[in-house]
């Protein structure tokens, strides 16, 4: 279970040059490219929270700050609180249906903090509303924002206006016939824009004093009690209030959580888009490159030597419904690099016909503007908010290899997946002749497969080795759409790395 | 990494025929509360409280040694309820484990060492670090990874990991085999 | 009142404040960060946590950027950066390469709309409403000094000396190692900690007394504090007050804390030193400590007997209370502008950039000469 737990073994170099374990990474089905979540583009798709399992939606998660409304957690240790009952209050003994009076309190299970510690009184409710600071500051600083707010407005306007009189001709008439401010002008009104700017009301600013806070005098003698002072990570918690002692502690809503999808930058299409329900594990699309690469995992390798040949085996699963046959080549590493080359080549080129085009397009008024884009209708232009991507660059390999592999010569087959194969102990049924160098032995479609590694000479004991080959296997697309006029398979290949462990000493 | 073939004496290990495999070894209380779905491994020393409340797994479970699983109780003003204790398929519990959750959805990891507190809910698809210890009520959301003292959010789990976590408990399953006498 | 705000305004814009130690963020309509994180990141290789400061070439930087973004982004502001605009307050001695890897990041790895950059010594100022005054940044790498004067930064009479949360930290390990025995590799968190809960800055009188080992000085409190599980270090009264003494003790060049304040003073024109001496404004984390601005005072004034601040004639020293925390006041400074139409009328927008393929700094003289002819 390396995937999970344990070391690193095998990597699967992504297109982006990063090199990530092979559940890390996916497939773009239409670019037919690996990618990582590098080279993708995130998004959020859908808030939750992740102790009440409830969906939010988002503008019900920004109006309440991304926080849950019923959920809280500690402020001494971030753990979530849970609701205790306190007490049944006093029952009426002479109404005997009095209801009994439940009154509720926070409580966390890890550090035994409770909200009775800071003297929050105790909640009618269950889902409790429980008090929040307010900012002291709130009402001086939405005064300064507001005076900001029309004065750079203000200012805005006026750059507006002076623009609008640079003119050589003030236009009287739009297409739309006399305009309000020309009329206005006629009339002898004042321009509308200098009625809507009102001065920006005088703020007064703040003064500064001499006075300043001294220091405590008590602090020389009294002696600290260190349990009363909240560390840097409690005061954090909260940016506003920063209370210096526990006793000013409240409980913080907590924080939701996301689900989010990605999306290929090249062709715009989703490779991960997980289902709305926040408990679900399944996903509308799953481009997993799991489900499309063959999966490589280290077996056994013979004690590594200097310069001496060891027998590697690694296993190699078709998770695919379509056979496919692997060939392996050499690393090439400089044939990644020109590819790194080459793309940054493009992006010069890309990025001089962009300047190019704004150019043009500042040039072109909004007439031409719409007759050069033809057919399409104006309007696409305004619902084209989505701009597209940039590509993350490509970057060369930054993995060094101090181990030759003995390239085989042959290929061999990956029979394709089969479900019910797990289910019958029967034995395969697949007559494929394999090179018995190779292939050391096979089952469904999985195979184990023998290779010859040699490390470096000039390595030494205890030295990391690292070796790796370019797999080939035949992708099978599977895009109902485009079946037709596609090829229907190719070949896809993707970098392999392996870390094989230390050099050992001589027998 | 591959898996190797874990090996144990035929004479420890008791077969059922929906193929748990349960070690002699073992402490299952109220055993008529304890539910094994099938192809569950039950390891040396493990303990099951089914005396407390029903104890229920899914397919493919590997409870390692020593792991204790026992149903969460609640404190009510009357005294104290046990609740069961139910776990999804394809689930790993590590060796000395203490398990008190209420709830382990499907594809779980839990690593060694670990203490999952009272009434706790793991939901689907999520890692519990080695040496975690989860405070009670904690709820772990899915493709999390959780860890550390108290248990905290560590990083996301890869999108795939239902297929890991089946393809793991599979392979488990099959390379635990008993040691073929020569 | 925020009810309606936040729901009205569609676009959240996020204000971003990278410190050497903590990354603020929050949107632009709130008073107060979301959150103050630690600016670290996860290594990948050894799963270790990174100060985004300590990088070792562009592009390590990049990556450790790419993954802070990720986490703000996506763990705590919640939202897709992509064609969003985001404020950025910086200081103004930020490197060159910091910035440009900032801005490559937010353009071409999240592919943001604009980007507005503040200056963080100028902003602060904001929420005060206030356009003069002398800003002293104390965090963590350094304290940096520079005056404002009408809405300026007076950049020529800048002061920065590595005065910080790092040289803090640094001073108080080897005064508890040489206090506790056996104890020498203490991690920066646990320094931090102890410097946060048990140390403040004393009375200049009493360092007089401390230092001279004058019979009537006596130590504040031992402080035993847990390490480690089962073992404790002993803080001693000393250790607590002589924590924050390496910010007065002047190096080689007669540099300190209270002398980078009046040499910038002195450096701006004879007419503005009286206003910006009255109006002192504080920020930073260091700032915040216990008995600090009552210091820096008593300091200051023993410093104007010095012949070489004589000339100043200034008498008295003045200090703001900001109406909010001091760690975060550069950010809200931030938000204040970011909520204003200066965001769209002043942010470098992506097409910009991508077409300069840089950001417009004051250092880089072909920035100023564009501004220069374009003002005319």
């Amino acid at each position: 279970m390396s995937y999970i737990t344990g070391p690193e073994i095998v990597k699967y170099a992504c297109t982006c040059g990063l090199l990530k374990p092979l559940p890390e990474l996916y497939f773009c089905r239409h670019c037919s490219q690996i990618r990582c979540s590098f080279c993708l583009c995130h998004a959020v798709d859908s808030f939750f929270c992740g102790k009440c399992s409830e969906n939010i939606p988002s503008a019900e998660a920004r109006h309440k700050k991304n926080r849950c409304a019923n959920c809280v957690i500690c402020p001494s240790c971030q753990q979530e609180l849970s609701t205790r009952v306190a007490s049944k209050g006093p029952i009426n003994p002479d109404d005997a249906k009095s209801a009994v009076k439940k009154s509720y309190y926070l409580s966390c299970h890890f550090c035994h903090w409770t909200s009775r510690d800071v003297g929050i009184p105790d909640q009618p409710s269950a889902t409790g509303c429980w008090p929040e600071r307010e900012n002291v500051h709130i009402n001086r600083l939405q005064e300064v924002l507001d005076v900001y707010q029309d004065i750079m407005l203000s200012q805005q306007q006026q750059k507006e206006n002076s623009k609008k009189k640079r003119g050589k001709f003030v236009s009287y008439t739009d297409r739309t016939g006399v305009t309000a401010s020309a009329l206005r002008r006629r009339i002898g009104i004042p321009d509308i824009p200098h009625a809507k700017i009102k001065k920006p009301k005088p703020l007064d600013p703040a003064i500064a004093k001499s006075e300043v806070e001294e220091l405590p005098e008590d602090i020389f003698t009294e002696p600290l009690k260190l349990m009363e002072i909240t560390t840097i990570d409690q005061r954090l918690m909260q940016p506003e209030s920063q209370p210096l002692t526990v006793d000013k502690l409240f409980p913080i809503h907590k924080q939701l959580t996301i689900k989010r999808s990605l999306r290929c930058r090249t062709c715009e299409h989703n490779v991960c888009k997980p289902e709305y329900n926040p408990t679900s594990v399944k996903f509308k699309i799953q481009l997993f490159a799991y489900y499309y690469i063959p999966e490589i995992r280290f077996v056994t390798v013979e004690p590594l030597r200097a310069g001496q040949t060891s027998e590697l085996i690694i296993k190699f699963t078709n998770p695919t419904q379509h056979q496919t046959t692997i060939t392996i080549f050499d690393l090439d590493l400089e044939e990644q690099e020109k590819y790194v080359e080459e793309q940054k080549l493009f992006d010069i080129i890309d990025n001089f016909e962009q300047a190019m085009s704004l150019e043009e397009k500042q040039q072109l008024s909004l007439p031409s503007l719409v007759m050069s884009s033809g057919s399409q209708p104006s309007s696409m232009y305004s619902l084209q908010s989505r701009q597209p991507s940039v590509i993350v660059k490509p970057r060369k390999i930054n993995q060094a290899v101090n181990c030759n592999v003995a390239i085989p010569e042959s290929t061999f087959i990956l029979p394709p997946r089969d479900d019910a194969a797990e289910y019958d102990d029967s034995s395969d049924v697949h007559n494929i002749e394999d090179d018995p160098k190779l292939v050391k032995w096979r089952k469904s479609n999985k195979a184990f497969i023998k290779l010859a590694v040699t490390p470096a000479a000039d390595l030494k004991i205890d030295d990391e080795v690292v070796c790796g080959f370019t797999m080939q296997h035949i992708y099978t697309n599977v895009i109902p759409a485009i079946v037709e006029n596609m090829p229907h398979k190719y070949d896809h290949k993707v970098r392999v790395f392996f870390r094989l462990g230390k050099i050992v000493g001589s027998e | 990494m591959e898996l190797q073939d874990i090996n144990y004496s035929k004479n420890d290990y008791v077969e059922t025929a929906s193929g748990n495999k349960v070690c002699r070894q073992t402490v299952l209380c109220g055993s008529q509360n304890i539910i094994l779905q099938g192809k569950v491994i039950v390891q040396a020393e493990a303990i099951i409280r089914g005396d407390l409340a029903n104890v229920r797994t899914g397919r493919y479970c590997i409870i390692s040694k020593e792991a204790v699983l026992r149903p969460p109780y609640k404190k009510f003003s009357k005294g104290v309820a046990f609740f069961k204790l139910s776990i999804g398929d394809h689930v790993f519990i590590g060796e000395r484990t203490l398990v008190n959750a209420t709830d382990i959805g499907n594809y779980v990891h839990i690593g060694k060492n670990c203490v999952i507190g009272r009434r706790c809910v793991l939901r689907d698809c999520c890692v519990i670090e080695d040496n975690t210890v989860l405070a009670p009520e904690t709820v772990v959301p899915a493709f999390t990874r959780y860890g550390g003292s108290p248990g905290a959010y560590i990083s996301h789990v890869p999108e795939c990991q239902a297929d890991l976590m089946v393809d793991y408990t599979r392979s488990y399953y099959q390379h635990f085999q008993p040691t073929k006498l020569i | 009142m925020s009810t309606y705000q936040s729901l009205s305004s569609e676009k959240l814009t996020v204000v971003l404040d990278i410190g050497s130690a903590f990354t603020r963020f929050g949107f632009t309509t709130d008073f107060a960060p979301r959150y103050i994180i630690r600016s670290e990141v996860r290594c990948k290789k050894t799963n270790k946590l990174r100060k985004i400061c300590d990088y070792d070439s562009a592009d390590d930087l990049y990556d450790m950027l790419v993954e802070l973004i990720h986490i703000i982004y996506f763990k705590y502001a919640l939202i897709s950066p992509k064609d969003r605009p985001i404020v950025i307050v910086e200081s103004l001695l930020c490197p060159t390469l910091f910035r440009e890897t900032l801005a490559k990041v937010l353009f071409l790895q999240y592919e943001v709309s604009s980007i507005l950059v503040l200056p963080s010594h100028l902003v602060a100022l904001a929420s005060l409403a206030n356009d003069t005054g002398l800003v002293v940044d104390v965090g963590y790498k350094e304290a940096v000094v520079i005056p404002v004067c009408h809405g300026l930064p007076i950049l020529q009479a800048w002061q920065a000396l590595p005065l910080g949360g790092e040289h803090i930290h640094s001073h108080l390990k080897s005064l508890l190692s040489s206090s506790n025995t056996g104890i020498q590799n203490l991690p920066e968190n646990f320094l931090e900690d102890i410097k946060v809960r048990c140390c403040f800055v004393t009375k200049s009188s009493r360092v007089e007394q401390l230092e001279g080992g004058k019979p009537e000085y006596a130590p504040p409190p031992d402080v035993v504090y847990p390490y480690a599980g089962t073992e404790s270090i002993l803080v001693t009264g000393k250790v607590r007050e002589k924590t924050f003494e390496i910010l007065y003790e002047e190096d080689n060049d007669h540099l300190c804390l209270s002398t980078m304040i009046l040499d910038a003073i002195l450096k701006v024109n004879m007419d503005l030193r009286q206003k910006l001496a009255e109006n002192l404004v504080l920020i930073g984390g260091t700032v915040m400590t216990l008995g600090f601005k009552a210091r820096l005072k008593e300091e200051l004034q023993k410093q104007l007997n010095n012949d070489r601040y004589k000339v100043l004639n200034i008498h008295e020293f003045k200090f703001h209370t900001l109406p909010c925390k001091e760690n975060y006041a550069a950010w809200l400074g931030g938000a204040i502008y970011g909520a204003t139409e200066f965001l769209s009328m002043k942010a470098i927008s992506k097409d910009f950039y991508l077409r300069e393929k840089h950001l417009p700094d004051w250092i880089n003289l072909k920035d100023i000469n564009n501004t220069v002819s374009r003002t005319l």
